[in-house]
């Protein structure tokens, strides 16, 4: 097990140079976009701002400093808590950081969620039957879920189970009327089930589902085609053939021992697209007019908020770096091979 | 053989697998059905109530809610309803007492003294003074952001002699000044002072800054009970109002920063918003109309689009060769059916006519003879072909596209060509902010500040508004600096009548010089369901935030069920 915490340890050490390399590049990039300082003032505090305010604004993110001293104001800031003034928020980027973030990861939790419970056992299924009836309609509802994008997924559902079917709500977190539940970690899910407000907890879940599963959709359908080809891999190995001969149950053989090694492929990816909602979901977020990070994002993009920009690109970093550390480790556990390597 | 047979699974395995699928896919459907009956909240009577009592619009954004930054569209609506100013603009353009009963002006015009209400209690409790305004007009100045500009050049410095009087030293004589006023809203000291956070300002920290985006310190006809700055804003009337609440304004104003087209169109026809956003194309808010009890809400705004002409370069050097410009455009066509910016209004001249000061009678309308015989008539007759003409335009509006393509076919009718240049804002601000690289036409919306035509006079003629967006025209240096001494003469008129005579001189004289081809006036174009809110488009304030001041629009809670 040392072993286990010294590999997840490595891992998080690479993810820290990796953010700082990170860092670097973002921070010169949003830094030589084109503009003065004072255009740069101008944009955030508006054509009419007086020359003392524009002053203030320049000496507050040090734009007239060397670019290497501003990246140096920069990270000291980070650690200190602060993270530059968002010029669309016109706050502190730390605060936007804490109230936005939150929403988008109810977000990821749910869409990680969904597609687990879709993709695996309709990867397990048409693999297991093959080339049949059945693997060709979940082929056909794969094929689908690639090529339509999650915004066009968003609107469809919107109107068909929101607006036509009024199953769903069709925009934001909360119903009118419905208070959110007491802040502890900001994400309504969990604090809903913490603090036992269990009306705010199911309203935001009513409210969850559209959203999340316009992400899942495309996922799901990546999901499922890669562990049904590991499905179809596996069940034609040895071991899978000397369990069969042993006369293991199909349900058994399937869900224990052709499961396991055929997940490992789809894990990777289910890594890589849960930790993309962070990034990937503006358009999603427009449209359920959903208060999150990703949208935040793509608002700081439009507006050339420097220090918004940064902390988007560094927060989705991370996360990537968390969720992947996560599924090596989970990889490990359940591929022998890998954790011997580790030499666990 | 056994093993091959081994490695197919029997029909009645697949059969079984089958059924574990379907099972499975059962449960996770019927889960969800439940979660969803389960979920959909309980329609309570409070629920249901508050629902019923929300007048709910888009916006182009969620409100910036700070008094000392907020200066758009939607931040505006949002002030003028949880705050409240010195005065009070009416729909005719006149300013009326507020939170001040009364003023008086000295001689010199340079000492305002305006006499508080005893009465007015912010939000919180805390009972309105003096002390409160010379906070207000302080923060305002000293952040030097949203609309401290209207001030900055004039106030010299404010004070408070006693709890009830407030007194205006001013550097200048602003004639205006009164109608500035209603942009300064007043915040109560007390509350932001115990929200400061770590900022700028010294001892005051960031002013409260922080805590006002999504807060309020007001004492206007509205309070804020939720901000959330990417998702909406929602006010609650003011039970202790000073002026009272009206039996039919609604109880909630729900302000939701989207403008996402599928959205908008979704939550209208569900009846989920009474109002849409104003920054729908107009087919979209045309069908949006249609459905049943919705109609087209337009309202006249002091905003206007011109097509501004720089005259420092061939061929708009030439002042026939601008007057023909002006002739051979056809203005029907853009605010016309199909027309891209189709519901806007005829402009007139340099003042948008919904300003009081503006001069009404300075149109055009197209005529391609008389623009030819202009041509005929320029230094260019001859060679008018060989000097192409540049129009800039941002892509960030694409009905400007149109516009161009539209403004580029009329041209050619006279000989003209127009080479289009659709340019992201801040590259286009950018070459607009320097003479060699400002083309000959750059299409900009210019928006008035105060409720006078002053204001656009001065934004964007004025020698101060040389090398920013507000001007493309390059004037020579003496021509440029009359008019602005001109138009500072003008707006140093105290007496109302004798400055709008002035301003409309002023309108004459840059109508004359052909500086800009009015595209049009602009309105704000929604859907909306008149059956639901009760506006009065005669008593509508045509000023930026004051269009929206829900306490005088009637909301029918009871057709909202």
């Amino acid at each position: 097990m040392n072993y286990a915490v010294n590999y997840v340890l490595k891992r998080l050490a690479y993810g820290i140079i990796s953010l700082f390399g990170l860092s670097i590049l973002v921070f010169v990039l949003a830094r030589v976009l084109p503009g003065t300082p004072v255009d740069l003032a101008r944009l955030a505090l508006g054509p009419n701002a007086s020359i003392s305010a524009i002053n203030t604004f320049i000496d507050e993110l040090h734009l007239n400093a060397p670019l290497p001293l501003q990246y140096l104001y920069w990270i000291e800031g980070i650690f200190t808590g602060n993270w530059g003034i968002s010029l669309v928020t016109k706050r502190n980027v730390l605060t936007d950081v804490i109230e936005f973030l939150p929403a988008t990861l109810d977000l990821l939790i749910m869409t990680a969620i969904i597609i687990l419970l879709i993709s695996v056992p309709l990867g397990l299924v048409a693999g297991r039957m093959q080339n049949t009836f059945v693997d060709n309609v979940i082929r056909v509802i794969t094929y689908v879920g690639i090529a339509v994008p999650s915004f066009v997924v968003a609107i469809l559902l919107q109107l068909f189970l929101g607006y036509d079917l009024h199953l769903f709500p069709i925009i934001g977190q909360l119903s009118p009327g419905i208070a959110p539940p007491p802040h502890i970690t900001g994400l309504y899910l969990i604090d809903g089930l913490i603090t036992g407000d269990f009306g705010a907890w199911v309203n935001a879940l009513w409210h969850l589902i559209l959203p999340s599963f316009s992400l899942a959709l495309g996922p799901i359908a990546q999901e499922t085609r890669i562990l049904r080809a590991a499905v179809v891999e596996n069940q034609n190995r040895d071991f899978t053939l000397a369990e069969t001969s042993h006369g293991l149950p199909e349900g058994l053989l399937t869900t224990r021992y052709l499961l396991k090694p055929s997940i490992i492929p789809m894990l990777t990816v289910y890594a890589l697209d849960v930790s993309s909602v962070i990034a990937n979901a503006f358009l999603v977020e427009l449209i359920f007019d959903w208060p999150g990070f990703s949208r935040y994002g793509l608002n700081a993009m439009l507006s050339k908020d420097l220090n918004a920009i940064i902390a988007v690109v560094l927060v989705a970093g991370i996360l990537f770096i968390i969720a992947n550390t996560l599924v090596d480790f989970t990889v490990s556990r359940l591929d022998p091979r890998v954790s011997e390597e580790m030499g666990d | 053989m056994a093993m091959t047979e081994g490695t197919t699974p029997k029909p009645k395995s697949r059969r079984n697998l089958l059924i574990i699928a379907i099972v499975v896919i059962v449960v996770i459907v019927v889960v969800a059905s439940i979660a969803v009956v389960t979920t959909k909240p309980a329609k309570t009577t409070k629920t249901l109530t508050e629902a019923q009592q929300t007048l709910s619009m888009t916006w182009a954004n969620v409100p910036d809610l700070d008094p000392a930054t907020g200066d758009d569209e939607a931040s505006q609506a949002a002030l003028a309803n949880v705050y409240d100013s010195l005065v009070f603009p009416t729909a005719t353009g006149n300013i009326v007492p507020d939170l001040a009963t009364s003023w008086s002006i000295s001689d010199s015009g340079l000492v305002y003294t305006f006499h508080l209400r005893p009465d007015v209690y912010f939000h919180d409790g805390n009972i309105l003074t003096a002390q409160d305004v010379v906070f207000s007009m302080d923060r305002l100045l000293t952040m030097g952001q949203g609309f401290s500009y209207l001030f900055a050049p004039y106030v010299a410095n404010v004070t408070a002699p006693n709890n009830s009087t407030v007194v205006f030293t001013l550097k200048a004589i602003d004639g205006p000044f009164l109608s500035s006023l209603v942009f300064l809203y007043i915040l109560d000291q007390k509350e932001v002072m115990a929200h400061l956070a770590p900022g700028p300002y010294g001892s005051y920290g960031d002013y409260g800054h922080t805590w006002l985006l999504t807060h309020d310190a007001g004492s206007g006809p509205y309070e804020v009970i939720y901000a959330n700055l990417e998702a909406n804003v929602t006010l609650e009337e003011y039970s202790n109002y000073w002026n009272g609440t009206k039996p039919n304004q609604p109880k909630y104003v729900n302000m939701i920063g989207t403008s996402q087209t599928s959205t908008v169109e979704a939550l209208f026809d569900s009846k989920q918003i009474q109002v849409t956003d104003m920054w729908q194309t107009y087919s979209t808010i045309s069908t949006l109309s249609k459905q049943p009890g919705a109609a087209i809400l337009s309202i006249p705004i002091p905003e206007e689009m011109y097509l501004m002409i720089n005259t420092a370069i061939p061929p708009t050097n030439s002042l026939y060769v601008r007057e023909a410009m002006a002739y051979a455009f056809n203005y029907s066509a853009i605010i016309g059916p199909g027309g891209p910016f189709q519901g806007m209004g005829y402009a007139s001249g340099p003042v948008s006519p919904a300003l009081p000061g503006s001069n009404p009678n300075l149109t055009i309308q197209q005529n391609i003879t008389f623009a030819k015989k202009l041509i005929q008539e320029s230094e260019y007759a001859s060679n008018i072909s060989q000097y192409p003409v540049t129009f800039m335009y941002t892509t960030a509006v694409p009905a400007e596209a149109q516009l161009a393509t539209s403004f580029a076919a009329d041209m050619a009718k006279i000989g003209i060509t127009v080479n289009i240049e659709g340019e992201p804002w801040l590259t286009m601000e950018a070459d607009m902010g320097n003479q060699s690289s400002a083309p000959n036409i750059a299409s900009v919306e210019v928006a008035a500040s105060y409720f006078e035509a002053g204001s656009v006079l001065s934004e964007m003629y004025t020698p101060s508004a040389r090398g920013t967006y507000f001007q493309n025209y390059w004037l020579n240096n003496s021509t440029q600096s009359l008019l602005g001494n001109e138009i500072a003469n003008a707006t140093s008129i105290l007496n109302q009548t004798a400055r709008f005579q002035a301003y409309k001189q002023i309108e004459q004289q840059i109508f004359n010089m052909y500086l800009n081809i009015y595209v049009f006036s602009a309105r704000e174009v929604r859907a909306y369901y008149p059956g639901i809110v009760d506006i009065s488009l005669n008593s509508i304030i045509p000023l930026i935030g004051y269009i929206w001041y829900y306490r005088d629009i009637g909301f029918n809670a009871t057709a909202m069920s």
